[in-house]
């Protein structure tokens, strides 16, 4: 039971810290593209392709930059985190009711302070879905970093398969689903309290 | 939003330590050893591991069940992997691109220096076993019918169902070549299965010959016996261990206690330890740390 509950710890770690990673710089990347179509449509386009390609494939190219180990599986899922990210920031600001950003003007607002006050806070809802999409990918993407040597519960997967041990993959399958589903559950959950205030703002 | 500030602080300081913990390089005093991912080669990175750990004070570092040939290769030609065990025929096809020899001797000497010549890469002497394809069929039939060689097979093949997995009927090492190079004339058409099917199904008898891998632990659950490539038409596969040359360079011993292992592991040994692991569930660790016992390796 012990290496269970380290695996899933470690699961844990690989995969938020590769969202975060994506979160930090894709959130800015996000907030930045609005400022001019062009460089949005490039810098999407980039993310679109980063996600096509194949895992397995990511895996060995960053292998040969970053090593064998957790430091390759964390860029990988920031890699594969950040068309969500990036895509629902930009979609969340440009979404912002354009009647809304004229009246923090009207009241004075510096472009940070709309930034800040106005757009962020009504894109929030939109911004944690992107978020959100992200970590549940992530949990499952993170089971295959055991090919580079990552810990993580994609162990007893791969070696329940290579054994044809349905248990042992049972044994890191069932605790990937319910991370999945309880993670969803919990970001959902603050997504709609999120909401209801942005609206009441 | 003071709470979500101090949060996000304790997470970015655990991603900066984590990260910066990851990207320590091997120090001179450890090595890492690594493997692929199946359990033959599982259990020969362990038996090199604990040989090492053992014969040594170096610290080691066993990062098993990577992503197979190409992973361990790669990682070894940069450094993030010192030893791994690797297949002559294995070596040849995939990595220096050659085309199939017969000569294991021949294809242990190319690959010997060229690894040596392009990739600074060392092969160790074999450790005994050759894993590569070969006819098997039901240990009962074989001893009844004196059957121990593939040409042995010939005068009853004519009554005999051959079954194999798909990829073996599309390879060159494969069924065509196989039948005409040994004459061999099996009853009806061969038939096509799963891989996972075809010991079971021999076994059972609804077909009578498959293919095997010499070395595979399933030969033994199922009572099959692997006969003998008389005409050497199947390719040898002779695992060797393999390192790095800066590494031998550190670390000269390294060579003489590796070289320990040739010849002491067999196609019926290495079964038997694939056996344990896969049928017995016995760890790798285990099996590798029974074998160098018995073989007084260690102690």
């Amino acid at each position: 039971m012990n290496d269970l509950l380290l695996s899933i710890l470690v699961h844990l770690q690989i995969t938020f810290t590769g969202v975060l990673i994506a979160a930090v710089t894709g959130i800015i990347a996000g907030i930045v593209i609005t400022k001019n179509k062009t460089v949005a449509a490039i810098v999407m386009s980039l993310t679109d392709i980063v996600q096509t390609i194949p895992s397995v494939a990511l895996l060995a190219i960053l292998m040969m930059l970053f090593g064998l180990g957790d430091t390759t599986a964390v860029v990988a899922l920031a890699l594969y985190s950040l068309l969500p990210i990036v895509r629902n920031t930009y979609a969340g600001i440009t979404g912002v009711d354009k009647g809304l950003i004229e009246a923090g003007r009207g009241m004075g607002m510096t472009k940070i302070q709309l930034l800040v006050k106005v757009q962020l806070p009504m894109a929030l809802p939109v911004i944690l879905s992107g978020l959100r999409m992200a970590i549940i990918t992530a949990l499952g993407i993170a089971t295959i970093g055991v090919l580079i040597g990552a810990g993580g519960l994609g162990y007893f997967i791969y070696r329940g398969v290579q054994i044809s041990d349905l248990t042992m993959i049972l044994k890191g399958a069932v605790p990937v689903s319910l991370l999945a589903v309880f993670v969803d559950l919990i970001l959902q959950y603050s997504e709609k309290k999120m909401a209801k205030k942005a609206k009441r703002a | 939003m003071k709470t979500i500030k101090r949060a996000l602080m304790i997470l970015l300081t655990a991603v900066i330590t984590f990260t910066a913990a990851g990207c320590t390089g091997a120090s001179d005093k450890k090595i890492v050893v690594g493997s692929k991912n199946y359990t033959e080669n599982m259990v020969l990175g362990s038996i090199i591991s604990q040989l090492i750990e053992e014969k040594t004070d170096l610290r080691v570092e066993y990062k098993e069940n990577l992503g197979g040939t190409m992973v361990c290769y790669e990682a070894l030609k940069n450094g993030q992997l010192d030893i791994y065990p690797e297949y002559t025929g294995t070596a040849l096809t995939a990595q220096l691109k050659m085309d199939v020899i017969n000569d294991a001797d021949k294809v242990y000497d190319i690959v010997k220096e060229e690894f040596d010549r392009q990739f600074n890469i060392k092969w160790m002497k074999p450790f005994g076993l050759n894993n590569t394809y070969a006819v098997a069929l039901p240990n009962d039939f074989a001893e009844k019918n004196g059957i121990v060689t593939v040409s042995d097979l010939v005068p009853f093949a004519g009554e005999l169902v051959f079954g194999a997995e798909h990829e073996f009927f599309d390879r060159q090492d494969g069924y065509d070549g196989m039948v005409e190079a040994y004459g061999l004339e099996f009853s009806g058409d061969p038939v096509k299965m799963d891989i996972a099917m075809k010991y079971q199904a021999t076994a059972q008898g609804r077909i009578h010959v498959t293919d095997a891998f010499s070395t595979d632990g399933q030969l033994i659950t199922y009572d099959l016996k692997v006969l003998e490539d008389d005409k050497n038409f199947f390719p040898p596969y002779y695992a060797a261990p393999i390192i790095r040359k800066e590494t031998l360079e550190k670390h000269p011993e390294l060579e003489s206690i590796l070289n320990e292992l040739s010849g002491r592991i067999d196609d019926q040994t290495m079964q038997q330890m694939n056996y344990k692991v896969e049928s017995e569930g016995m760890s790798t660790r285990e099996a590798a740390r029974e074998f160098l016992k018995s073989e007084g390796l260690i102690d």
